[in-house]
C-alpha cells in the first residue's frame, strides 16, 4: 500500500515532464494527404525541437470534423467544405493541387475508358468488362466510404453527382483500395495519382493520361485541391507548420513528389 | 479483535464495490447509448429506421435493415460452419483424446481466443481472400470470407464451454450405457449429447453473441456494402462494421443513426444473455 502511494506521484511527475517538453501538434483527415504531411512532419520534426508531429488519417470528413471540435490542430481535405461546413469558422489553405487517377488490374487489357464509360461503371449501368472493350468479367467496383474526399471529388467530377452503385466493396482508405485492385484481376477504383504504383494500371480519362503536366495545363478534368483546415486563422505550432508546408522547399521536394504544387 | 472484525468489513465492501462496477459500467454504457441514439428514433421513426433498406447518410436516408440482415447472415453461417466444428472438437477433447493428444489440442484451442481480432482480420486477407477470389471470383472480400473467418473465431468459445458441459455428464451415465452393451459412438450420440444439450446450446449462443459483436476482422473482410449480397461471395455490412467505418466523420443526424445501431446491438445481445439464463434456469 505504502509503495502505491509512493509510485503514484512520481508518474505523474514524469508525466507531467515529458508533456512540457514536447509540444505535439495533431493532424488527422484525408488519407490521400496522409503520406505528404507525414514527411514533411518528419523534416518539421528534426528542423524544430521539441515539436512532436502526430498525424493520423480517417477520410476528409473525420479531418473536418477534427477541425472543427478541435481534436486535431490541423484537419486535413481532398473536397472542398460543404456550404454547412464553410459556416463553422474554418480558415482553408490550399496546399497541394492533386488528380484522381481510374486504376484497373495490370493484367486488365482496358487502358482508356470515356467519361460516359466511367460514369457507366461506377453507376452500375454497365457491369461487364466486355461492354466498354475488355474481357468477358464481371467488373468489380472498389468504392470508399462516405468520409473520403475522394469520394467526394469523383462523384462531384466524374459521375457529375449521379448517386454511385451500392454494388461495391467499401474500403476505408486508398491504401486499401490500391491493394485490392492490384490482387483482383477485373477490379476497378480510383485513388489520388500520388499513391499509384506499379501494383496497379493508370488508365486515359477521356483521351487523357493522368500526369503532372496534364494537370498543370488543365487537360486531365478529373483534379482537385488539397487543403489543411485550422479553427481560425492558424496559430503557433499550427501556423508554422502551414509556412512550412507552403515553403519552396516542400512545395518542390515532398509535395511535387506526388501532386502538384500550388502557385506562388 | 476488533482490528480483525475491521478487515473483515473492508474486503467484504471492497469485493461489493468490484462487484457493483460491471452493473454501473453496464448502466453507464446503455444510458449513454440511448441517450445519445434515442433521437433517430423520433426523427426517422423507429419503424423507418429498423426497417428500411436505404441506408445513404449523406442523403439523410438512414434505414439500417441491411446491416440488421447483413450482420444476422454473417452470424447464421459462421455459426453452421463453426459450432459443429467446435461441439466435434469438444467432443474429442472429452470422450476421444488420450491425455497425451489432449494436452496438445486443448492449448491450441485456447490460444485461438487469445488472438487479437485485427490478426484474424489481417489472416483473412491475406490468405482466405485470395483463395475465395480464386474459386468463386468477385474481390473475394464478401459473406463467404467472413463465415471463414467468423467460423474459426467462435470455436474456442463454444469448444472451451461445450467440453465442460459434456464433462458434467457423470461417469455412470456412461458406464449404464456400456453396460447395456451400447458402441462408444452410441454412447456419445445417444446418451451423453442429450445429457449435455442445454450446455451445448448456451455454448452455441455464446458464440453467437461474439460472432455478431465481432468488429475489427469482419470490417476487414466483409467489403461493408450498404447491400444484401446477391451471392454468397458479394460484399456485406454487419451493424457493428458499419459503426466502425463510419464513427470517425459522422456528425448530427449521421452520428445519432451509429448510436442508434448502438442500440439495436444492444439489444440482440441482452435478448442472446437472456436466452442463455433461461436455457440454464431449465437446467438446474
Amino acid at each position: 500500500m505504502g509503495l502505491l502511494i509512493l509510485v503514484i506521484p512520481s508518474l505523474a511527475a514524469t508525466g507531467c515532464t515529458r508533456a512540457a517538453n514536447a509540444k505535439v501538434l495533431n493532424i488527422s483527415g484525408s488519407t490521400t494527404v496522409l503520406p505528404m504531411v507525414t514527411a514533411a512532419g518528419e523534416e518539421f520534426q528534426a528542423e524544430h525541437q521539441g515539436i512532436k508531429v502526430g498525424v493520423q488519417g480517417g477520410g476528409s470528413s473525420a479531418g473536418i470534423e477534427a477541425a472543427v471540435t478541435g481534436a486535431s490542430d490541423i484537419g486535413t481535405s481532398s473536397r472542398d467544405l460543404t456550404p454547412e461546413e464553410a459556416k463553422l469558422g474554418l480558415v482553408d489553405t490550399v496546399v497541394a493541387i492533386d488528380a484522381i487517377a481510374i486504376i484497373v488490374n495490370p493484367d486488365n487489357p482496358v487502358d482508356h475508358l470515356t467519361k460516359t464509360q466511367v460514369k457507366d461503371i461506377f453507376t452500375g449501368r454497365v457491369t461487364n468488362w466486355r461492354q466498354v472493350g475488355g474481357r468477358d468479367l464481371e467488373i468489380v467496383l472498389i468504392n470508399r466510404d462516405e468520409a473520403s474526399g475522394t469520394r467526394e471529388a469523383f462523384l462531384k467530377k466524374a459521375l457529375d453527382k449521379t448517386p454511385f452503385t451500392k454494388d461495391a466493396v467499401i474500403q476505408p482508405g486508398t491504401g486499401q483500395v490500391r491493394s485490392i485492385v492490384g490482387s483482383t484481376p477485373a477490379a476497378i477504383g480510383y485513388i489520388s495519382l500520388g499513391y499509384v504504383t506499379k501494383d496497379v494500371k493508370m488508365i486515359k480519362y477521356a483521351g487523357v493520361t493522368p500526369s503532372k503536366a496534364n494537370i498543370i495545363n488543365g487537360k486531365y478534368q478529373l483534379q482537385r485541391k488539397l487543403h489543411f483546415l485550422t479553427k481560425g486563422k492558424p496559430k503557433g505550432e499550427a501556423k508554422a507548420f502551414t509556412e512550412f508546408v507552403l515553403s519552396d522547399k516542400i512545395q518542390t521536394g515532398i509535395v511535387s513528389h506526388e501532386f502538384v504544387r500550388v502557385a506562388k | 479483535m476488533n482490528f480483525l472484525k475491521w478487515r473483515e468489513r473492508a474486503l467484504e465492501s471492497l469485493f461489493l464495490i468490484c462487484a457493483l462496477t460491471a452493473i454501473v459500467g453496464v448502466l453507464l454504457v446503455f444510458i449513454f447509448v440511448t441517450i445519445k441514439g434515442f433521437p433517430i428514433f423520433e426523427k426517422v421513426g423507429v419503424l423507418k429506421f429498423l426497417f428500411s433498406l436505404d441506408w445513404s447518410p449523406s442523403d439523410n436516408k438512414f434505414g439500417i435493415l441491411t446491416f440488421i440482415i447483413g450482420s444476422f447472415l454473417v452470424t447464421a453461417g459462421a455459426l453452421a460452419l463453426g459450432a459443429p466444428m467446435a461441439i466435434m472438437t469438444a467432443i474429442f477433447l472429452s470422450e476421444i483424446a488420450p491425455k497425451r493428444v489432449q494436452k496438445l489440442v486443448r492449448p491450441a484451442v485456447e490460444l485461438l481466443a487469445g488472438i487479437p481480432s485485427v490478426v484474424y482480420g489481417f489472416f483473412g486477407i491475406l490468405i482466405i481472400v485470395p483463395v475465395v477470389r480464386t474459386l468463386f471470383g468477385g474481390s473475394g472480400l464478401g459473406l463467404l470470407t467472413g463465415w471463414i473467418i467468423l467460423a474459426i473465431m467462435i470455436l474456442p468459445t463454444i469448444a472451451t464451454i461445450s467440453e465442460d458441459a459434456i464433462r458434467a455428464v457423470p461417469k455412470s451415465f456412461r458406464e449404464a450405457s456400456f453396460g447395456m452393451g451400447a458402441t462408444r459412438w452410441q454412447t456419445i450420440w445417444r446418451v451423453v449429447l442429450p445429457a449435455a444439450k442445454n450446455g451445448l446450446i448456451g455454448a452455441t449462443i455464446l458464440g453467437m453473441g461474439r460472432a455478431i459483436g465481432e468488429t475489427m476482422a469482419v470490417l476487414m473482410v466483409l467489403g461493408n456494402a450498404p447491400i444484401i449480397p446477391k451471392s454468397l461471395v458479394g460484399p456485406v455490412g454487419a451493424l457493428t462494421s458499419i459503426i466502425a467505418l463510419n464513427m470517425s466523420y459522422a456528425s448530427g443526424d449521421h452520428q445519432t443513426a451509429l448510436f442508434g445501431m448502438g442500440i439495436v446491438l444492444f439489444m440482440i445481445s441482452f435478448f442472446f444473455v437472456a436466452l442463455i439464463r433461461l436455457i440454464s434456469r431449465k437446467r438446474s
